[in-house]
């Protein structure tokens, strides 16, 4: 039982977050366990990770490459700003003429399949068991 | 110049101030993001990201926190975007493998058993070790544990930047290095690495 809270303390003891006696007690027991003195050892070098990771060298060019970027935000080029806008809008028309056409096509192809609903329903089960689940959701990305 | 006089210079669109905030503030920016993604390319395209937000946001930054929290804010919430929408990706990726009968990678620690001292371990597979272990934390003890570790900031200065109270802050980071302890245990255990 002890010897599970003090390894359960080694990360404090470590990060010297413990109070004198505590520190004293994980001391005591580290003298005479080497499961812990090894674990502590494991936990020193995987946290060490952390301090190497700071002593990161200089970043070279980190403001002439964002300098870039702003220029490339600031410059006014109309064109491609509108070319950015009209995208969407371009796409948006195309889409509602395309569903305005699809209405008009179903409006009038329902006179001649009056009595066709049944089995074109029973198809499109079909059609969606035997569809993959994975292109279905892929689909949906 | 101050950190105030630098935002005052900024919002009226003075690019050499914008250049002595960057430079800084580019080592903390980089090295935070750093702590959250754990890859250099990432975390310096995020820092970019960072101060185009601080140029095109500076206007409404009004003064009643320091710069430096409110650029950290800005760091960490980009960096948790990015990581949720690696999570999303490797979400659907994962989804794919399991219906194409992929293989599936389920951590990226190979579980090698094996009596390999400690002494074995690479360098690469204990930051992998690491990296793995802190990626595994809840996001609130992820970000207060790396402005902590990374930084080194004081624990007032994260509550400030998370806008919780100094108490929630000292929990999460306590509970972030119980979370730490028990998963590199875990491994130590199984010489997971
Ligand atoms: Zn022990």
């Amino acid at each position: 039982m002890k010897h599970d809270s003090i390894r359960k303390s080694l990360i404090f003891y470590l990060d010297n977050e413990l109070s004198e006696n505590e520190k004293a007690a994980v001391e005591r027991h580290l003298e005479e366990c080497a499961d812990c003195r090894n674990f502590l050892v494991f936990l020193r070098k995987g946290m060490q990770v952390i301090e190497d990771e700071k002593k990161s060298e200089e970043l070279p060019f980190f403001y002439t490459r964002l300098s870039a970027k702003l220029e490339e935000i600031a410059e006014p080029g109309g064109q491609s700003q509108w070319s950015r806008l009209a995208h969407p809008i371009l796409f948006s028309l195309i889409l509602a003429l395309a569903v305005y056409g699809g209405l008009q096509l179903g409006s009038n192809a329902s006179s001649f399949s009056v009595k066709q609903p049944a089995v074109s329903n029973i198809q499109m089960l079909d059609d969606f068991e035997t569809e993959p689940i994975e292109s279905f959701l892929l689909s949906n990305l | 110049m101050d950190e105030y006089q630098l935002i005052k210079g900024i919002q009226q669109g003075d690019r050499k101030a914008f250049q002595v905030l960057v430079e800084t503030y580019q080592r903390m920016v980089v090295n935070t993001c750093m702590g959250i993604v754990h890859n250099k390319v990432d975390a310096e395209d995020l820092a970019q990201d960072v101060f185009l937000e601080v140029f095109r946001t500076a206007e409404n930054f009004r003064g009643d926190s320091k710069v430096s929290t409110w650029v950290y804010r800005i760091a960490t919430n980009r960096s948790l975007n990015l990581i949720r929408k690696n999570k999303r990706k490797r979400f659907f990726q994962s989804i794919e493998e399991t219906f194409s009968g992929g293989k599936n990678r389920g951590s990226e620690i190979s579980d090698r058993r094996g009596d390999q001292p400690d002494q074995n371990i690479t360098d690469q597979e204990r930051s992998d070790l690491l990296h793995h272990a802190i990626d595994q934390l809840p996001e609130k003890q992820r970000i207060a544990f790396t402005l902590n570790k990374y930084e080194e900031l004081p624990y007032q200065q994260i509550a400030e930047i998370m806008e919780i109270s100094l108490a929630s802050v000292e929990s999460l980071i306590h509970r972030a290095k119980k979370n730490l302890q028990k998963q590199l245990y875990n491994c130590y255990k199984k010489r997971c690495v």
